[in-house]
């Protein structure tokens, strides 16, 4: 009798059988991503909390009159939030596009599309992994600077469901990226001259009523600014927008997003040369 | 017979060893040559990468701390802060420039390329480091045109400007090849990048006046040999500055020629590159 994980029982070797979905297949994935994303915890933990200390020191030495509020709040209280979520952001667009792209480097690539995982599966895969990914940075980074004034959130669960979805929409970003990219080149690209200005326009550093009016419509269509607002308000109660409609925006465009990778996918878009 | 000097093999003569005085003028061009192709061939990332990056930082500094700082000295934030970024990306892009070139070189194994041509230890070094001069002064011309058209620079010493802009890019272009020549994998490099260069520009005085700073931190900030690379560019500026135009001199002078010796030292004694 041939067992169902694929083994050999005395007879020839037979096909491993799973139903609808290959948990073990996807257990093995995940695994392997979040493994390649913190053996080296060096730049991809210690870096972004190192960067984050930087930036709320000088912009706590650099401000005159601390008690002018930003958004409704303490300057650094505002800022502080802003700080947990590029960190958590950050890592969740470097770990699958990267991933992707060390892939395509080595020429190891095309096996993923071999594998016995279903379209469905690969971007689940990649995608669960850059959001574990995510909450742990968030949540070191969030700690490193509880010393340095950090509020302890007001809403825990609001602050993981928003860290959750705004690193899922851009795991899913990410994964478009990596495979859209040839090279490094490609990469590091996207990452300068999109998603650094997406980020840190988003009302990161400073509440968009600060900017023009002008630039305000501008700093709303961002979607990243409902994920940093989000992230603000779970820990500081305070949200420039509605929180609830920033979600709904967000879900919004993580399905479009999902429905564009599960496409890429499924076809092998420079997956398969 | 200059076909004979030059080394080609004349109309039936056996090819012959190419002859040069003290300076292998041609080796250490071509070095060069290949190390400002080297950037140029990704302008993207190497220029226009920083350049958006400093105009980020520009926006994101300006907008948050405009109405919550008042004035530096006597200058708007604006105009203390511009100077500083433009420094800052000074710094960055030469250490990137030579670290990264010989990282790759020792990767990919073609450092022996560089190893192996007739040029001494001192030619390759000025090679390099003029490499890494040239990328940082392209990429702050390009940033402090940016500037021109956000904030009402003063250009009050064109001296003292062009004085730490080539200073300070050669500290960091011979930093970058002290990085590059030790580190054995692109993660001590980015280990390098992250904890090194990085905080040492972060806490240089780029975003605030050190004397803000409560005393025993002040006395740590003057260790900083960025804070005297940032403070006299910004005097270049804007006339004024925390440590004066001379002693800041001296000391990028005096780091400069330490750091050259110690360059020096490593690539005549093949450290980590002849094994």
């Amino acid at each position: 009798m041939p067992s169902d994980n694929g083994m050999i029982l005395g007879g020839r070797p037979v096909a491993r059988r799973f139903g609808a979905v290959n948990y073990r297949g996807l257990a093995q994935m995940y695994s392997r991503e979040m493994m390649r994303g913190f053996k080296i915890w060096g730049i991809t933990l210690a870096a972004p909390t190192v960067r984050a200390l930087l930036f709320a020191s000088v912009f706590g030495l650099a401000i005159d009159r601390p008690d002018v509020a930003m958004g409704g709040v303490p300057f650094l209280d505002f800022l502080l939030p802003g700080l947990v979520a590029v960190a958590a952001l950050e890592r969740s667009f470097q770990s699958s596009a990267f991933s992707i792209v060390y892939d395509k480097t080595e020429g190891i690539f095309p096996e993923m599309a071999m594998l016995p995982l279903t379209p469905g599966e690969i971007v689940f895969g990649y995608a669960a992994a850059s959001v574990s990914a995510s909450l742990i940075v968030g949540a070191v980074v969030w700690a490193a600077l509880l010393p340095v004034g950090g509020a302890v959130p007001v809403a825990p669960l609001t602050l993981i469901f928003f860290v959750a979805i705004g690193s899922l929409m851009i795991a899913l970003f990410s994964q478009i990226t990596g495979l859209w990219a040839r090279k490094w080149d490609y990469l590091e690209s996207v990452q300068t001259f999109i998603f650094m200005p997406f980020v840190f326009l988003s009302g990161v550093f400073f509440s968009i009523d600060e900017l023009s009016a002008a630039a305000q419509p501008f700093a709303r269509a961002n979607p990243v600014f409902y994920i940093v607002d989000g992230i603000r308000f779970a820990i500081t109660g305070r949200a420039d927008a509605n929180p609830w409609v920033g979600a709904a925006v967000c879900i919004g465009v993580i399905i479009v997003l999902w429905i564009i990778v599960y496409r890429l996918f499924a076809v092998g878009y420079r997956m398969k040369s | 017979m200059t076909d004979m000097t030059r080394g080609r093999a004349g109309a039936g003569d056996a090819p012959r060893v190419r002859s040069f005085g003290y300076v292998n003028w041609r080796g250490v061009w071509t070095l060069y040559h290949r190390e400002v192709k080297r950037f140029l061939k990704v302008f993207t990332q190497t220029i226009a990468a920083p350049v958006v990056t400093t105009l980020l930082f520009y926006t994101i500094f300006s907008v948050a701390l405009e109405n919550r700082v008042g004035t530096v000295g006597t200058v708007p934030f604006v105009v203390f802060l511009a100077p500083g970024l433009i420094m800052m990306t000074i710094l960055q892009n030469s250490f990137a420039n030579t670290s990264s070139s010989i990282m790759v070189s020792k990767v990919q194994g073609n450092i022996v390329d560089v190893l192996m041509p007739p040029i001494s230890p001192l030619e390759m070094m000025c090679a390099y480091i003029a490499g890494g001069v040239t990328r940082g002064m392209i990429v702050a011309t390009a940033a402090t045109i940016v500037m021109f058209f956000l904030v009402d620079l003063p250009f009050q010493n064109p001296g003292a400007i062009a004085f730490f802009a080539l200073s300070a890019s050669v500290m960091l272009a011979l930093l970058g090849m002290i990085g590059g020549i030790w580190a054995d994998k692109f993660d001590h490099m980015a280990a390098i990048t992250n904890f090194v260069i990085v905080p040492l520009s972060f806490l240089s005085g780029t975003f605030y006046s050190i004397e803000r700073l409560p005393e025993t931190w002040q006395f740590f900030a003057r260790f900083n040999p960025f804070f005297y690379a940032i403070d006299g560019f910004r005097y270049g500026f804007i006339g004024q500055g925390d440590a004066g135009f001379w002693l800041g001199a001296a000391v990028m002078l005096g780091i400069d020629l330490v750091l050259f010796l110690v360059v020096h030292r490593m690539l005549v004694s093949g450290y980590k590159l002849k094994s």
